[in-house]
């Protein structure tokens, strides 16, 4: 008898032994040896990995050292960029803190959905919470105005009043205990994402924001501009602003990248005190740095203060409206196909489903959920 | 089977995949972890990637059939990476995984592709590929195209796989069992094989 093992390796090991034999027990490539038809089968994994190494070099070959100089110059520019598009106003008020607590999972998949450019996400979560969301639709702004949008902490003070407490949990049934939400249940997954996905749970995001007069005229010279008079009750005035619960489903097919994220949350509430909503919204929208046409066109969304507004980096974005289950959704896609999203309210619940996936996919999904 | 600088990305990545889950709870981790003080780029950008940009095309353009293409790539990952708080350390095989992945994700939209193939057919293209003929140019496209019809983690290993990578990088990458790496990419070899062999037009 010869000394091998006596099971035919694995089709897995037999391809192991083609390009990696140190890694394979001495006991399986004693086998194949003397195995007429593992050698076979070896025969066949060369034959297949020879045909796919060479369908994978790169027509155009890559010379051995790449312009790393060009190439680092053209990313510390989009890294600049990204930094200025980032950092709009001068040092306000704990804005991490601010920003911490506004993470609710549905801005995190909003967060997703603006991707699109980091500096997109920035700007949505300083802004969605000061509408009452009954609607959602998306603006195209330019890599410009998301620069120029005011950050709403350097005209006041913002104060957290309660935290979310995000939270991974096991499975859907911990989330929906936990938020009180239906947790989305994905009926067929696009092809290219499997597994099971993390949970990601958050209660509600409460903060106070009240503006500033004072504040208000600093930020304004530090532009270069005057403050325009505040409306009368406005400088002291305190808006309560309510984000979550929310519930985040995120599968990831490896490191790094989600390949598909669900999120649900109750939809964001503003609540005004001292002055009518509209007429602080009205005067925000107005103050020096906010550019004319995106203040009209947001002021043109509605007169009820019911939309949610997704700043869209335009050059980087396309946005449409699309039908889901009867409700009217925004879709969202990135101008190079990576990635696409679709957000929609239904009654005073915002759902959100985006992903590194076409824009049928991410409406198959948002479709199919249960 | 070319290794090329690739495999240079192999131990940091088993060594750090497996701990290292980088785009993982950015809504848990707040500010600080995802990209430091607000506007801060990490300090370690420049060596990073002046270390792993010719890798990072590598991977690409075995996806991509094109460096043009790979080197829009590796800026978006590189993008990615500044603004992510991955351990110095654990960056060769996250950059490796998010420049298949990302690849991928240009392969799937198709739009890249479909646009230059089309400026090509017009004959703008300022430089053109050295495969100018017609019958390899839809060799490739058939290529590519089965490529995106893969799962996505046997394209994932396949391409770290053929771009260098051990048996034992790959699977730390992708939170395989080293055993399974042979099979997920014995199967991606014979579904690509399968694919390129059944569309492939009569000559």
């Amino acid at each position: 008898m010869p000394l091998f093992a006596d099971r035919h390796p694995t089709a897995g090991t037999l391809r192991r032994l083609v390009d990696e034999p140190a890694g394979v027990p001495d006991a399986d490539r004693a086998h194949v040896a003397g195995c007429a038809a593992c050698l076979d089968s070896l025969a066949g994994a060369r034959a297949d990995a020879a045909v796919t190494g060479a369908a994978l070099t790169p027509a155009t070959a890559l010379p051995a050292a790449p312009d790393v100089d060009g190439a680092w110059r053209r990313l510390s520019a989009a890294v600049d960029a990204g930094t200025r598009g980032r950092a709009p106003a001068p040092a306000p008020a704990r804005p991490g803190r601010w920003r911490a607590a506004l993470r609710s999972p549905v801005v995190a998949a909003v967060g997703v959905v603006v991707v699109l450019g980091g500096a997109g996400a920035a700007a949505a979560a300083d802004w969605l919470q000061v509408f009452r969301t009954e609607e959602v639709a998306a603006v195209p702004v330019s890599g410009t105005d998301l620069v120029a949008l005011p950050d709403l902490s350097a005209y006041g003070e913002l104060v957290v009043v309660s935290d979310p407490d995000v939270r991974e949990v096991p499975d859907a049934d911990a989330a929906q205990q936990a938020t009180g939400l239906d947790v989305p249940q994905v009926d067929t997954l696009p092809a290219g994402v499997t597994g099971e996905p993390r949970y990601t749970v958050g209660g509600q995001a409460v903060a106070e924001f009240t503006f500033s007069a004072d504040r208000a005229a600093q930020a304004a010279a530090a532009a270069g501009a005057t403050l325009p008079p505040p409306p009368p009750g406005l400088d002291g005035a305190t808006f309560r602003l309510q984000a979550g619960p929310g519930v985040a489903a995120v599968w990831s097919e490896a490191r790094g990248v989600p390949a598909l994220v669900v999120g649900r949350a109750t939809a964001p509430t503003a609540y005004a005190s001292g002055v009518p909503f509209d007429t602080a919204r009205d005067y925000l929208l107005s103050l020096p740095g906010f550019p004319a046409d995106l203040a009209a066109q947001l002021q043109g969304f509605s007169g009820t203060g019911t939309t949610l507004p997704l700043p869209v980096p335009a050059e980087l974005a396309t946005t449409s409206t699309a039908d889901v289950d009867g409700h009217e959704a925004t879709l969202l896609a990135s101008r190079d196909g990576a990635l696409a999203g679709v957000v929609w309210v239904e009654d005073g619940v915002v759902t959100a489903v985006a992903g590194s996936l076409g824009e049928d996919e991410v409406l198959a999904v948002a479709r199919g959920l249960r | 089977m070319s290794q090329g600088p690739v495999a240079a990305l192999g131990t940091a990545a088993a060594r750090g995949a497996a701990r290292g889950r980088p785009g993982r709870g950015d809504t848990e981790r707040g500010d600080t972890a995802v990209a430091g003080p607000r506007g801060a780029v990490r300090a370690d950008l420049e060596q990073v990637f002046r270390t792993g940009y010719p890798a990072v095309v590598a991977v690409a353009a075995r996806v991509l059939g094109s460096r043009d293409e790979a080197e829009d790539v590796a800026q978006e990952v590189f993008l990615s990476f500044a603004r992510s708080a991955v351990p110095a350390a654990e960056a060769p095989g996250w950059l490796a995984v998010a420049a298949a992945h990302t690849a991928l994700n240009h392969l799937r939209s198709g739009r890249r592709r479909a646009a230059r193939e089309e400026a090509a057919a017009d004959g703008h293209r300022p430089v053109p590929d050295v495969a100018d003929d017609v019958l390899v140019r839809e060799e490739r496209s058939r290529v590519r195209a089965a490529l995106a019809r893969l799962p996505r983690r046997q394209a994932v290993a396949l391409v770290l796989r053929h771009s260098g990578l051990s048996y034992a990088d790959v699977a730390a990458a992708l939170d395989l069992s080293p055993g399974s790496v042979g099979t997920t990419v014995r199967r991606a070899e014979s579904a690509l094989r399968e694919e390129l062999t059944r569309r492939a037009p009569v000559r």
